[in-house]
């Protein structure tokens, strides 16, 4: 593979990323200050951050694409930016849900109680 | 026809027979694939404990809204969340990377009419990245909307539908949430459990005004109940552990 330019990456509505690296290091900073908003202590932001930090360093270090998909284990480079869109977006609907406090309400008695 | 009877008789008496000169060997070879091939469903402990591990991570993630997680003995695993939690979770599911749970492969509802929240809604959820699936469970009763989940999987629109047209949940912001199987007019929810059998009204063609016309249902004959209890036990490991009974009782009644 490696001297000429991937053309496709196969998949219907995923086109080639010419800069992967400068792409995924946009996304990554912005999830990384998105999640700044998040308290310390909630497990989403604990999870996240040492996620995206992991791929993070990984990028940083490794400028060959196909060593970097080989080590991230997670598709080509194309879907990995794909679900740090994603992991973007999610990170911003959090702030707003807040899902890291206490139970809203418990189940009525024997609601989750099979058989009935 | 006769001969050929004859033949077809023969083969299957010397099939038979070779059958019995095999036996013994057969015999011994089943006993042993017995010991080592039971024909219970094996335990798959790795799986198990992934989704349970799995379970509750998504349950530390979101304390707000999780209220249960469980892995069936089948290793599925399920999610319990509160009503008001359907939009965050579907769509933490859907867009963490950990997750990635994308498409949606079923929606649909079950009817408890003995709880005080009558109806169980379940998502069923495919990952593909990860080749796993998770059921996401919440529940309603008749008159509380449920949020829709159309923003999140498109494939919930149809399903939605089916729900409320079979038993009558309605989903709060749904785009188009009408009738999407019963007939034009038709009335109540037939996936309820209180609704009759037969249905309330049946259709035939009127010759005089030249249509088809409704009318309440009048049965031939009465409705029969069948006994179809099995003498045998069927789910032995949904028995209850009854308290033993105390012969006491007579004693008072005595005096």
């Amino acid at each position: 593979m490696a001297g000429f330019l991937k053309r496709t990456t196969g998949l219907v509505g995923l086109a080639v990323s010419n800069n992967p690296h400068e792409r995924l290091r946009i996304l990554y900073s912005k999830i990384l200050a998105s999640l700044q908003v998040i308290p310390q202590d909630a497990s989403y932001r604990k999870y996240t951050e040492q996620l995206v930090n992991e791929r993070f360093d990984l990028i940083k270090t490794e400028p060959d694409v196909e060593k970097l998909e080989k080590k991230m284990n997670c598709g080509q480079i194309e879907e990995v930016i794909h679900q740090a869109e994603c992991e973007l977006s999610l990170a911003r609907k959090m702030a707003d849900w807040k899902p890291w406090e206490p139970l809203i309400e418990e189940p009525p008695v024997n609601q989750w109680k099979w058989p009935v | 026809m006769a001969a050929s009877l004859v033949r077809f008789v023969r083969g299957g008496f010397s099939r038979t027979l070779n059958l019995v000169n095999r036996s013994p060997c057969l015999v011994q070879a089943r006993s042993e694939a017995t010991e080592s091939k039971p024909t219970v469903r094996p335990k798959d402990p790795v799986t198990h404990s992934q989704l349970a591990v799995f379970g509750e991570y998504v349950a530390e993630m979101l304390p707000k809204y999780v209220q249960q997680v469980q892995v069936t003995c089948y290793n599925e695993l399920e999610v319990m969340i509160h009503p008001d939690g359907v939009v965050p979770v579907l769509t933490f599911l859907r867009d963490h990377t950990n997750a990635q749970f994308r498409n949606m492969i079923d929606l649909t509802a079950v009817d408890i009419p003995t709880r005080p929240n009558r109806f169980e809604i379940v998502y069923n959820l495919l990952s593909l990245r990860y080749n796993s699936r998770i059921r996401l469970k919440t529940y309603t009763d008749e008159l509380t909307p449920v949020d829709s989940a159309v923003s999140i999987h498109n494939a919930a629109n149809w399903y939605e539908r089916e729900v409320w047209d079979m038993y009558g949940v309605f989903f709060a912001n749904h785009p188009d949430l009408r009738r999407i199987l019963t007939d034009y007019g038709f009335e109540g929810h037939p996936f309820r459990k209180d609704f009759p059998l037969s249905g309330y009204v049946e259709v035939r063609y009127d010759d005089e005004v030249k249509r088809v016309v409704a009318e309440p249902v009048e049965l031939a004959q009465e409705f029969r109940k069948f006994d179809l209890n099995s003498p045998w036990e069927v789910f032995p490991a949904h028995r209850e552990a009854k308290a033993p009974e105390l012969p006491a009782g007579d004693k008072t009644a005595d005096k």
